[in-house]
């Protein structure tokens, strides 16, 4: 085994591992190839410096470089040298051609998808009294004004939903209101779409602003029955 | 030299591995994004402004949007008839032409359709531009035809209640029925010389689109289903006329790619001299 050859060894397992490996860990994600690259840029700096600390170790993983690269003693390699000098600045071109290629792909959108509710909506506490009554009619106007949209099922799979970007939340996902106080839902709900903040960029929610046509106790009574219907419950102060 | 050998085939085998890897993964960023804009075609010859089925349309690519019943305001609808619009656009410099085909079982004199760009560069909310509590939008500019007038209105809004026709109408339409599908082509001049009231088209430039579809059926008491508000709406899409082709990417890369071959000269020629 020469000089190179365990860390090449490394670098193609360290690539095995991020690319094949990472994504079937319970609770991972397939990484983004531009992040598998960095990772594999910190690999090879990390072998490069642990490969240089001494002038012994330097000269192993230096001289067959070098040796490739002049030609020299290298018998049958010649052929693949050549063809590393030809392959080399055509990748520089196409890399080149790449980075200044006019993109096709319109402007990235990148969304804060629960943005700060003005002071005024923060730590409100339900009026309503969580009784059965209250759940019960809480739900009957969910199915009126909130189903057609966020679903019959609380999953955001409402007849009405599917033009819309982005997508009506989904209750029972425990990303959405799980993690959220009844005081941001009664923002988000009085307030809609056209309430979002900058940083709610861009705009598109297509939440009716329900404040013009609901009163705050039926509100407040939509969301008792949203948290009791998707079987969640709401965000408090610990 | 024997090891040595060995040496370079492992340092070529890694090396190939390495540089694949990278082809890989550097194509998978390529094809990240479903058809989220329309792209309007850039044709020498003039645009079909008035023949939605002029042959010359399959050199547009299709893009297809899915509707909503509008649901934001009222009065709002919670069913509607069109579920899709498949949408084309061509355009030759001067003019743009933008197709709109969409399945309605009946033809119907209030069956009508609509585009809606968002004008100058503040965003505006997608449904007629409605004011937002804490962002300043923008207008929006609407292009709406109906099969009974056969013709377009070129309008403005900013939020529900305030569409009006403008002064200056500049857009025209054509809608043909066949088989169970409308085809409607809206067509406009890219500029207009009125940047406050109608969207002005620049090649190359991504802008914001979205659309609208009225099924103009009447229910048993003779009611119009889908009026006014009560209507299919699509989200915000983007919309782009394509500029002419731009050659400069492939001189830049040639240019490179001469570099990239002289840096590998000068390397060798410092190493074979012991540098």
């Amino acid at each position: 085994m020469g000089a190179l050859g365990k860390p090449i060894i490394l670098m193609v397992a360290m690539y095995a591992f991020l690319k094949f490996g990472l994504p079937n860990i319970p609770g991972s994600a397939p990484l983004p190839s531009s992040l598998i690259f960095l990772y594999l840029l910190l690999t090879a700096g990390g072998i490069f410096m642990f490969k240089t600390l001494s002038g012994e170790s330097k000269d192993a993983f230096w001289d067959p470089i070098r040796r490739f690269l002049t030609g020299e003693n290298i018998g049958g390699l010649q052929a693949l040298r050549y063809g590393v000098f030809i392959l080399f600045p055509l990748l520089v071109g196409w890399q080149t051609y790449g980075s200044t290629a006019v993109s096709d792909l319109p402007p990235t959108e990148s969304r804060t998808i629960h943005p700060a509710p003005p002071g005024e909506y923060t730590g409100l506490s339900n009026p309503v009294p969580k009784t059965p009554e209250n759940i019960m009619q809480g739900k009957g106007f969910y199915a009126a004004y909130c189903s057609p949209c966020h679903g019959g099922n609380f999953d955001g799979k409402g007849p009405a939903a599917r033009g819309f970007i982005p997508a009506p939340a989904n209750f029972a996902d425990p990303t959405t209101i799980a993690m959220l106080q009844e005081s941001y839902l009664f923002w988000r709900i009085k307030k809609g779409g056209v309430g979002l903040p900058i940083e709610g960029a861009p705009w598109k929610s297509a939440m009716p602003r329900w404040e013009v046509e609901l009163p705050d106790e039926w509100i407040w009574k939509i969301i008792l029955g949203e948290y009791d219907g998707a079987h969640q419950s709401p965000r408090t102060w610990e | 030299m024997k090891p040595a050998n060995r040496i370079m085939k492992q340092v070529l085998r890694g090396g190939t591995a390495a540089i694949a890897a990278m082809i890989i993964g550097g194509a998978s960023l390529g094809y990240a994004q479903e058809s989220v804009s329309v792209r309007a075609t850039l044709l020498t010859g003039g645009v079909p402004v008035d023949d939605p089925s002029a042959a010359v349309w399959s050199s547009a690519p299709p893009a297809t949007f899915p509707m909503s019943p509008q649901v934001h305001w009222q009065n709002r609808i919670q069913e509607v008839t069109v579920k899709d619009v498949i949408v084309r656009a061509l355009h030759d410099g001067t003019q743009v032409a933008v197709l709109v085909e969409y399945t309605d079982p009946t033809q119907d004199p209030d069956d009508a359709a609509a585009l809606e760009f968002m004008v100058g560069d503040k965003k505006a909310h997608f449904a007629h531009g409605q004011p937002m509590l804490q962002v300043e939008g923008g207008p929006v500019n609407i292009w709406f035809w109906k099969n009974k007038t056969g013709k377009a209105i070129d309008m403005s809004a900013k939020g529900f209640g305030t569409l009006k026709p403008q002064e200056h109408q500049d857009v025209t339409a054509k809608g043909v029925y066949s088989n169970g599908t409308w085809k409607v082509v809206f067509a406009r001049k890219l500029l207009t010389g009125h940047a406050d009231e109608d969207v002005q088209i620049t090649a190359g430039q991504f802008m914001s689109i979205s659309f609208a579809v009225w099924d103009g059926r009447k229910d048993a008491v003779g009611e119009l289903v889908e009026k006014g508000s009560q209507k299919a709406v699509s989200s915000w899409w983007y919309f782009r006329a394509d500029a002419p082709p731009d050659y400069s990417g492939y001189m830049y890369a040639a240019i490179a790619a001469v570099l990239g071959l002289g840096f590998q000269f000068v390397l060798i020629r410092k190493l074979k001299k012991g540098q």
